[in-house]
């Protein structure tokens, strides 16, 4: 559980998930703060549209992979009695999507995850829709990094933080 | 096309995908749907109001994810395995007396030594359930002692012994607290089966509702009623140890016949069987092994120990208390028990102390008749598992209790009380032959196994259980004989359970067989042919759509229409030849106006026509179904489609398929036809 000096509050969170390994940190820590806050969470899987296609184009109805990720956070959710719903969007730019929905909902937070690449010697991927969300969000944001790889091998001992601790929450 | 959402920048626009399955299921993996509680709801008016009632009586649906798995700590697990047993001590010593009471006054001084004897009866039968705990950790008891070292007649004995035990414990236990409520208020006493019924509807209710044996709400009435007992004891032994006191010689009860003072074996070994039910509820413990903190085993075995313990002080003490003060049991002009009578004694009659006492033992008799509901639909779920009850008592309802386990147990439980006028003594004959009967099988069941395994130290363990079943055993036939003639009831109780139970295991295992696909078989593709048979009443909607739904399952379709009015008839055909010109309508003239019997002969016929070296078609018979729009109203509709439907059922190489036709469906039909 997070500290309750530093916990971070909020009414309404929106969490941006990508069906990553990510997801499950980002819904089980906004349940938890949610929980102690009396929240509402809000899933948002955003499927991004490329130009080939119309905006409109059904692309994600049929898709049991996108709807299986919002359905991860229910049932996360429903385990620890917290209010989840669950958006799932198309949009042409994924981070765009997610401030606008957050902004549209009146959410005071949103939750992304930051995944870890070990390749070339590892690294977080920043990408495009963190950077998108932390300049664009009028409200807090709180990212979810992986744990780092390398630590997980080295275990716990190489590890700058204790298991079960390492996750950064990074407020803007 | 759907509504675009528009953000803040020109081009950020978004769209929200509708989730169609999102209320009803949730995606769990692969091909995996779990369905929420939304799919559970009942869609009809009629439906919702009925889930409605069942909600405020029983509670919302529990998910499987809800079920409370508590561990119990040997604290909490003496509290709940305490209260079947440790409740026996608040009726026996009664029934002794009952016996003794026969014999003159001086036969009463003969209760204490059978007390004891029965206690040295109540250490062997736990030491022997300690050693059953211990090599059975898995939980179950007698009956899974009985199901992996007996064959199979052994185990479903134990089966229906138990079933009637957990059947026993709540008609004796309710009636017994009836009794004790009304010792403590005498104006109760006309409503004494009232009382029984009451509670177990109480308990049921509350089983219904998915009441657990939580440890907290059983810890406080099980400690207040032992703790209350033992001071109740203490204070008995006060004085008569310390200041002498003690009764006069007891009177025979009201209209006892005259018997000579000398006090028969046979009495004694009447008192003693009688006497004996103070054991029932010891096996509880062994049944609930898996509920223990880990070490499983040695916990539940250090609580055996303690309830053995506890009820052995409990049985004894109350049983000198009563005898040094000369108490009987009153049944005239109101029913006094027994250990009513010795709280009176202790704690004055009609003091605070006195009232609590007997609330405690209502109480703790309560709960002993919820224990059962715990054991029974468990282990009738159990049976149903292994396919020697039926499947309904493994299905878990609403709240995830054992729906039919808990309402045959009430029922039959409630027949006995009113049967039986509400009479603990007169139920109790019935109650210890099976106990005794599962004690012993059990018992058996463990010498095999020692036999069998022989671990370390097997030997004197063995000698335990021996003298164990020997024992009970004996007590079983002493009981049977002694009781007789109403105990010689549980000896057709028992077979005839066990008969049905047999019964049933035949049918499902010629079910299994019938119904069995070999795992090694590559199912082929369909290769029969299929035809369709219409039968119609006319030319109605529902039969153009049962006709359209026939042309889609095979080409080869027809209708049939069976008329007791040739005019009427031929009048159809015309029509049907020019409104449906591709399926032929065959018209069955009927001059003895008989619906059913001229269509089963007609498929009979089209059967006999089928060429001999081809295979016998699949004939689907496609009915066509008004479906009504209130419940009401069904009434009126589709009795001849149901006689139909009823008779086609087991007709060999035949499909019935329901078509049924809606009101809603009307406007959709207009614009077709």
């Amino acid at each position: 559980m997070p500290d309750s000096n530093t916990r971070p509050a909020f009414h309404k969170a929106v969490l941006g998930l990508n069906g990553g390994p990510t997801d499950q940190l980002v819904v089980h820590l906004g349940c938890q703060l949610a929980k102690t806050a009396g929240a509402v969470l809000v899933a948002v899987h955003v499927v991004e549209v490329d130009w080939r296609h119309e905006l409109s184009d059904d692309v994600s109805t049929g898709d049991v992979g996108a709807s299986a990720i919002l359905d991860l956070a229910e049932g996360i959710a429903e385990r620890y009695k917290v209010r989840l719903t669950a958006d799932l969007l198309q949009a042409r730019d994924v981070g765009a999507a997610l401030v606008d929905e957050a902004i549209e909902l009146g959410a005071d937070a949103v939750l992304v995850g930051l995944p870890y690449r070990k390749r070339f010697g590892g690294d977080f991927a920043l990408g495009a829709v963190v950077p998108y969300v932390f300049q664009n969000a009028p409200c807090q944001v709180i990212v979810v990094r992986e744990p780092v790889a390398s630590s997980e091998d080295r275990g716990s001992a190489g590890s700058d933080q204790p298991r079960g601790k390492q996750r950064q929450e990074v407020t803007a | 096309m759907k509504p675009w959402l528009h953000g803040r920048k020109p081009g950020d626009r978004r769209v929200r995908v509708e989730r169609p399955h999102a209320p009803y299921f949730r995606y769990a993996g692969p091909g995996l749907l779990v369905a929420r509680e939304a799919a559970s709801r009942p869609r009809t008016p009629a439906g919702r109001a009925i889930a409605r009632v069942r909600g405020m009586l029983f509670g919302r649906p529990l998910s499987i994810h809800e079920e409370i798995t508590e561990r119990l700590s040997k604290k909490k697990a003496l509290a709940i395995f305490s209260s079947d047993p440790i409740s026996s001590s608040a009726y026996a010593t009664e029934e002794i007396l009952r016996v003794l009471v026969l014999a003159g006054a001086g036969a009463l001084l003969l209760s204490l030594p059978i007390a004891i004897a029965i206690a040295v009866l109540l250490a062997v039968v736990a030491i022997s359930y300690r050693q059953i705990v211990q090599a059975y950790p898995s939980g179950g008891g007698d009956y899974a002692v009985a199901r992996r070292n007996l064959p199979a007649i052994g185990s479903l004995v134990v089966a229906a012994a138990l079933l009637l035990d957990y059947v026993m414990t709540v008609a004796v236990s309710t009636a017994s607290a009836a009794e004790q409520v009304i010792s403590a208020v005498p104006a109760l006493a006309d409503g004494k089966v009232v009382l029984g019924v009451g509670s177990i509807a109480l308990i049921t209710l509350g089983n219904m509702r998915g009441l657990r044996e939580s440890g907290n709400i059983f810890a406080l009435p099980t400690y207040l009623f032992v703790g209350s007992a033992l001071t109740m004891i203490a204070i008995g032994v006060f004085r008569i140890v310390i200041n002498g006191e003690g009764a006069a010689p007891a009177e025979p009860l009201p209209g006892a016949p005259e018997i000579p003072q000398a006090v028969g074996v046979l009495l004694i070994i009447r008192a003693f069987a009688s006497g004996s039910v103070a054991l029932t509820g010891t096996e509880a413990v062994a049944n609930g092994v898996p509920a223990f903190n880990p070490p499983e085993a040695r916990n539940a075995a250090a609580t055996l120990a303690v309830v053995a313990a506890l009820l052995a002080v409990l049985f004894i003490g109350i049983t000198f208390v009563a005898s040094s003060f000369g108490v009987l049991p009153v049944d005239e002009p109101v029913r006094r028990t027994v250990i009513s009578q010795v709280a009176a004694i202790a704690f004055g009659n009609g003091s605070i102390g006195f009232y609590l006492f007997q609330t405690f033992t209502a109480l703790i008799l309560f709960l002993a008749a919820n224990t059962s509901y715990n054991a029974f639909p468990r282990l009738a779920a159990i049976l149903a598992r292994d396919g020697y009850m039926p499947r309904q008592f493994s299905f878990r309802g609403d709240r995830l209790a054992f729906t039919s386990g808990i309402v045959v147990l009430s029922l039959v439980a409630i027949a006995l009380l009113v049967a039986f006028g509400g009479d603990t003594h007169a139920l109790i004959p019935l109650y210890s032959v099976g106990v005794f009967a599962a004690f012993t099988i059990g018992q058996s069941g463990m010498i095999v196994h020692w036999l069998r395994e022989r671990p370390v130290g097997w030997k004197p363990r063995l000698a335990i259980n021996l003298l164990g079943c020997a024992m009970t055993g004996s007590v079983a036939v002493v009981v049977l004989i002694a009781k007789a003639p109403a105990s010689l009831l549980v000896g057709v109780i028992i077979p005839a359970l066990v008969l049905m139970m047999l019964f049933i295991n035949r049918q499902y295992r010629a079910s299994a067989q019938h119904l069995a696909v070999a795992p090694d078989v590559v199912i082929p593709a369909p290769h029969r042919e299929e035809r369709v048979i219409v039968p119609v009443p006319g030319i109605t909607r529902a039969v153009v759509q049962a006709v359209n739904v026939g042309r889609s399952i095979a080409p080869d379709v027809q209708a049939v229409l069976i008329s007791d009015e040739p005019e009427e008839a031929a009048a159809i055909k015309q029509r049907w030849e020019r409104q449906l010109p591709e399926v032929p309508l065959v018209i069955v003239e009927s001059p003895y106006r008989a619906l059913v019997g001229p269509m089963l002969a007609y498929l009979d016929v089209l059967d006999r026509t089928w060429p001999a070296d081809r295979e016998q078609p699949i004939t689907f018979v496609v009915i066509p179904e008004y479906v009504a729009r209130r419940w009401w109203e069904r009434v009126l509709y589709n009795q001849s489609a149901n006689r139909l439907r009823r008779v086609l059922i087991g007709r060999p190489h035949t499909v019935v398929v329901n078509v049924p036709y809606r009101r809603e469906e009307e406007a959709q039909a207009e614009a077709t036809t």
